[in-house]
């Protein structure tokens, strides 16, 4: 079929046009570094692309299985550069990630922003030390202990709001994983 | 610490952010290997950590980005690491099944209702006989070329919902490195940005489309040849239109 060869980049760039600033906002919000952002979207593409990453169809919707395939990676990248970009002036520190104002959305799809505002009204609903230990978990993969030697808590007291704080969440936004299945 | 007998709830949520240490996360590891109910309510905290990261600002990103990435794919060398059809098999499946007649219409078709799993990706193959019901039930427009492009065809396949779309292109003729093709969504003589394009050797193109309005609002449509990553307006040699 004449298609095929320069067809699977038409069907890649498709695929990008539908999922590229998705994947880049999620790994920008961990690196909070364009450069790396770009990098950690380019990693995702062509590792769904060459079947490093395989989807299938019991994963259910692509672009949830896109987003957690985005944050691992741009995880991963942060720990490996970790010594580069320590002193990388950020916006805010790790803890407030999940502190979201109403952004302007760079969004055209009304259903989609309105699920972000849902999101963003759950997070705001969290204690704030639950938020913020959540923040560390979600957006650098910390380990418990890491948590708690970084804020100085007990071990105890961080693991039980990670899970309280994870509990709240799947409460509040059980529409929006009920969807999704 | 979970034992593989007891439910392994409570760590769950920490699985599923990586914040168990390693020991603890084998332990649960194996115990969901056995418990169905465990692994229900591991998959409802995998949905909720995607839920987070989808629920993210959307930050824009830079234009180039998108070239450099179907470059390097371009590129790169396949990695074979597991057996299961990846996402581009499906998709050279769903290219592969289709008859001359329906390549551009049940193009469109396929990957709009796939991306938005309206059918599951095994359905995809079937979708052949299916494609003249589907049509009927979907909005289409069809584009002609102009005298600057007298053999291009365009098809626009709109969403059930009309907010977002899929515009496939054949024989456009491949521009220089400095242009683009951009799509205009036209209602009332205003020209809204539908998303910039390019082509490959063969004239073939296509572009995922969303706009903040519902694509079944617009009256027309219209491609032209602008700078690459687009313009605010129209400015270059009109190459397609047709009406919605």
């Amino acid at each position: 079929m004449r298609r095929t060869a320069n067809g699977d980049e038409t069907a890649l760039g498709l695929l990008y046009d539908r999922y590229g600033r998705l994947v880049f906002s999620v790994a920008y919000h961990v690196l909070n570094d364009q450069t790396l952002a770009e990098e950690t979207t380019q990693e995702v593409f062509l590792r769904v692309w060459q079947k490093a990453d395989s989807y299938h169809p019991e994963q259910g919707r692509l672009a949830p299985w896109l987003a957690s395939i985005a944050r691992r990676r741009a995880i991963d990248l942060y720990r490996h550069r970790q010594r580069s970009i320590e002193n990388h002036l950020t916006d805010k520190p790790v803890e407030d990630a999940f502190d979201l104002a109403d952004p302007e959305d760079v969004e055209n799809e009304a259903q989609a922003a309105e699920q972000r505002r849902r999101v963003r009204q759950a997070l705001a609903a969290l204690p704030e030390v639950q938020r913020q230990a959540l923040a560390y978990a979600f957006f650098r993969g910390y380990s418990h202990s890491q948590i708690a030697a970084l804020t100085g808590e007990p071990l105890g007291t961080v693991k039980t709001r990670i899970r309280l704080a994870m509990l709240k969440l799947r409460d509040l936004l059980s529409d929006e994983l009920e969807e999704a299945r | 610490m979970p034992g593989m007998e007891e439910h392994v709830e409570e760590y769950l949520s920490a699985y599923v952010l990586g914040s168990l240490d390693e020991v603890e996360s084998q332990q649960v590891a194996r115990h969901l290997q056995g418990c169905a109910d465990c692994r229900r309510a591991l998959a409802q905290y995998e949905q909720l950590v995607s839920a987070l990261a989808l629920g993210l600002p959307q930050i824009e990103p830079p234009s180039e980005l998108r070239g450099r990435i179907l470059a390097a794919a371009a590129r790169a060398r396949p990695i074979e690491t597991t057996t299961r059809p990846g996402l581009r098999q499906l998709l050279q499946a769903a290219f592969g099944q289709l008859s001359p007649g329906w390549a551009l219409v049940g193009l469109a078709l396929i990957l709009l209702l796939a991306f938005n799993n309206l059918l599951l990706w095994q359905q995809v193959a079937e979708l052949q006989h299916r494609t003249a019901a589907l049509q009927s039930a979907l909005r289409i427009a069809s584009l002609t070329g102009t005298e600057n492009a007298p053999h291009a065809v365009g098809t626009l396949v709109i969403s059930l919902t009309g907010e977002y779309g899929v515009l496939v292109v054949d024989g456009l003729p491949p521009l220089d490195a400095e242009h683009q093709y951009q799509l205009w969504l036209i209602v009332d003589g205003q020209r809204a940005n539908g998303g910039v394009f390019s082509v490959n050797e063969e004239g073939y193109g296509a572009l995922y489309v969303s706009s903040p309005a519902p694509l079944s609002s617009y009256q027309a449509l219209g491609v032209t040849v602008e700078p690459a990553g687009g313009s605010p307006g129209p400015t270059g040699a009109k190459v397609l239109g047709g009406e919605l």
